[in-house]
């Protein structure tokens, strides 16, 4: 494919005086990988929403596949091909694993209401094979997600859920898959099994891009190829993650303008 | 908690002995509870009868196991136990010892079921808290009295049009309601059954006050609804007539429950009763799902206020007030969310218990909310909670 699957094109919001996201340019190809890092509160997660269509811009653009989506409602966006995580996970909890992945293929199915009223078969058919493919894709993300497939997604434990979160976003077979601090919460040995998990749905779709929000250094270090930087609510450095870690302004945002310099 | 291989073998196992020997207990217990209850005027039957109902339910509580032992043996024999469930509802009436009373408690049982079971939609399965089913009810009534009264329309033409009219207004209701939510929403919903009360009471064209007087019964094939049912030397009240309607009613709407419930459509509305901003985030439309929620509702709530302004043949604005809209919501809650047996339960207990507790005079509404705050208490979740949906083997 030519051209950037993804691309933000001087992203702005303002919250009244607040700028949060301030011009930032983005651009991401079909099967990369794209970290985001940042301080807290330097706007990574609003970049999300922006993208996502939770906020609308305040200016900017963005295209996916050339198409533009800016300011589209979110599950329209969801719809074209963007899935995304949360970074405090965001499952519906009193519901099974199984039907928070086949809510993930929302848009991938078509039953309306007079179809289920009317064609209650086909209406049954077609959820049938969502929870058919849910099954698929839970074991293919963990075999003892699976196993737990009937049980109800509030009772699973942290790490688990996020990566129930993942199979959900993977199951609406997006072009772009982002994820909100995916490791969040987690102990090492849990941050190890997801870089696996990742790499894994990387081999697994070898088509799917990915924009990933990160604080742990070692998920960084392990999974992306381009590492972007953003303070303040604008970019300050892009680049392979050993180049970027050696900025200056990088080193001063994360650990202040005095510690940098000694 | 079932586990996941055990709940698929027990969804396709066969239907055994034991599994039908449970169903006809409980059907046919059930059957004879509520029939005792309505047939006798004696508390200390009344309170005994309501006591055996709450022990069963707290035996339910304490053990589960008993309650899933129970929904896997319907699962088993999901056609027998709907048989004999159809034939305990055709010959119910022949058991109520020609008591038009008990029949004319079990088409208003009936007929709140149908209400509950449509805003059940709503509340239960999508956590939109709407005030507004009275009016939904009211609107049906009055439209497909009008149409009967003022253009001799057919009772089983209104029917649909009512149903149809209804719809329309709840989407007008549906569509502001959607700028708001939570509390706000309710209060929009309020404020549009407050409304709808209001318009009834003021317009000429609706009676005023005074209603609508002399709505014409239905007939069909020649036997009008207002004259007794004879059958196998049997003479059953008029009101037996107006029951197999409602029984009608309410198995097309549970049917209509369920299907929604088992669908996409179902799920969705599961998703954002959950987490409203990551259903966006799946895809999911939620304002034309919330729209829809608030249509099927007010469709469903229409059939069942057609159908009473034909059996009492008179309505007036004060049969649809806030308060129906309360009872009702009261029902759903009661009876367990999303679950379409415990809605009908909960509208049956709800509807029965101020009349069989008339003999307790003025501190008749005192008791039935006691009960109601006993049965909340014992069963926090609703008397049947929402349980998980199954997949495959059914």
């Amino acid at each position: 494919m030519s051209g950037p699957v993804l691309e933000a094109r001087n992203l702005s919001i303002r919250f009244g005086g607040l700028v949060a996201v301030a011009g930032v340019d983005l651009s991401l190809s079909a099967g990369e990988v794209l970290c985001i890092i940042g301080p807290n509160g330097a706007g990574k997660s609003t970049l999300f929403n922006l993208i996502s269509g939770i906020y609308r811009p305040s200016s900017g653009s963005v295209h996916l596949d050339g198409r533009a989506i800016t300011g589209q409602p979110a599950h329209r966006i969801a719809a074209a091909g963007i899935a995304r995580t949360f970074q405090s996970s965001r499952l519906f909890t009193d519901l099974t694993l199984v039907d928070n992945v086949v809510i993930g293929m929302h848009c991938r199915t078509r039953s309306g209401v007079l179809d289920a009223l009317l064609r209650p078969r086909h209406a049954r058919a077609e959820l049938e094979a969502a929870a058919e493919r849910a099954g698929e894709l839970l074991r293919l993300v963990s075999p003892d997600l699976y196993q737990r497939r009937h049980t109800l997604a509030g009772a699973l434990p942290q790490a688990d859920r996020r990566r129930l979160e993942i199979a959900r976003a993977l199951a609406s077979e997006p072009k772009v898959i982002m994820l909100d601090e995916p490791s969040s919460g987690m102990d090492d040995r849990d941050t190890d099994a997801l870089i696996e998990d990742i790499h894994m749905t990387m081999a697994e779709r070898p088509g799917l891009s990915y924009i990933i929000i990160e604080h742990d250094m070692r998920l960084v270090a392990a999974l992306p190829e381009r590492v972007m930087v953003i303070d303040y609510g604008a970019k300050i450095a892009e680049g392979p993650f050993a180049e970027v870690r050696q900025d200056r302004r990088v080193q001063e945002a994360y650990l202040g303008q005095r510690a940098a310099h000694a | 908690m079932m586990t996941g291989t055990s709940k698929i073998t027990l969804a396709a196992r066969r239907a055994s002995g034991a599994d039908l020997a449970i169903i006809a207990g409980i059907e046919l217990g059930g059957a004879l509870l509520l029939g005792f209850f309505l047939l006798t005027d004696d508390w200390r039957l009344i309170v005994a009868l309501l006591a055996v109902f709450a022990a069963g339910f707290a035996l339910l509580q304490i053990r589960p196991a008993i309650e899933d032992r129970i929904v896997s043996a319907f699962h088993a024999a999901r056609a027998q136990a709907l048989g004999l469930g159809a034939v305990v509802v055709l010959v119910y009436p022949f058991m109520m010892q020609g008591s038009s009373y008990a029949l004319h408690l079990l088409v208003i049982a009936q007929l709140y079921a149908v209400l509950a079971l449509a805003l059940n939609f709503q509340l239960g399965s999508a956590n939109i808290p709407n005030f507004a089913t009275g009016a939904s009810y009211g609107i049906g009534a009055y439209c497909s009295a009008l149409l009967a009264i003022d253009f001799g329309v057919s009772f089983w033409l209104t029917l649909p049009i009512a149903a149809l009219v209804a719809t329309g207004f709840g989407f007008v209701l549906g569509f502001p309601s959607m700028r708001t939510r939570e509390t706000y929403l309710a209060l929009v919903t309020i404020a549009f059954g407050i409304v709808v009360h209001q318009l009834l009471n003021n317009f000429s064209w609706t009676g005023g006050p005074n209603g609508l007087v002399g709505i014409p019964a239905p007939t069909i094939a020649g036997h009008s609804f207002t004259a007794p049912i004879e059958l196998f030397g049997q003479r059953l009240p008029s009101q037996a007539n107006f029951y197999y309607l409602a029984a009608a009613l309410v198995a097309l709407a549970i049917v209509c429950a369920r299907r929604l419930h088992d669908s996409r459509v179902g799920l969705a509305w599961n998703a954002l009763r959950c987490d409203e901003l990551a259903a966006r985030c799946q895809g999911i439309n939620v304002v034309w799902y919330k729209m829809m929620a608030f249509a099927v509702d007010a469709f469903l709530a229409a059939f069942a206020g057609s159908v009473y302004a034909a059996y009492v043949s008179y309505i007036s604005p004060d049969n649809f007030t806030f308060l129906v809209s309360v009872t009702i919501m009261t029902m759903v809650i009661v009876g367990g969310m999303d679950n379409t047996l415990g809605v009908i339960v909960g509208a049956f207990l709800l509807t029965l218990l101020p009349e069989k507790l008339r003999i307790f005079a003025d501190y008749r509404l005192l008791f039935v909310s006691v009960i109601v705050i006993l049965f909340l208490i014992l069963r926090p979740q609703g008397l049947f909670p929402q349980r998980p949906r199954s997949y495959g083997g059914r």
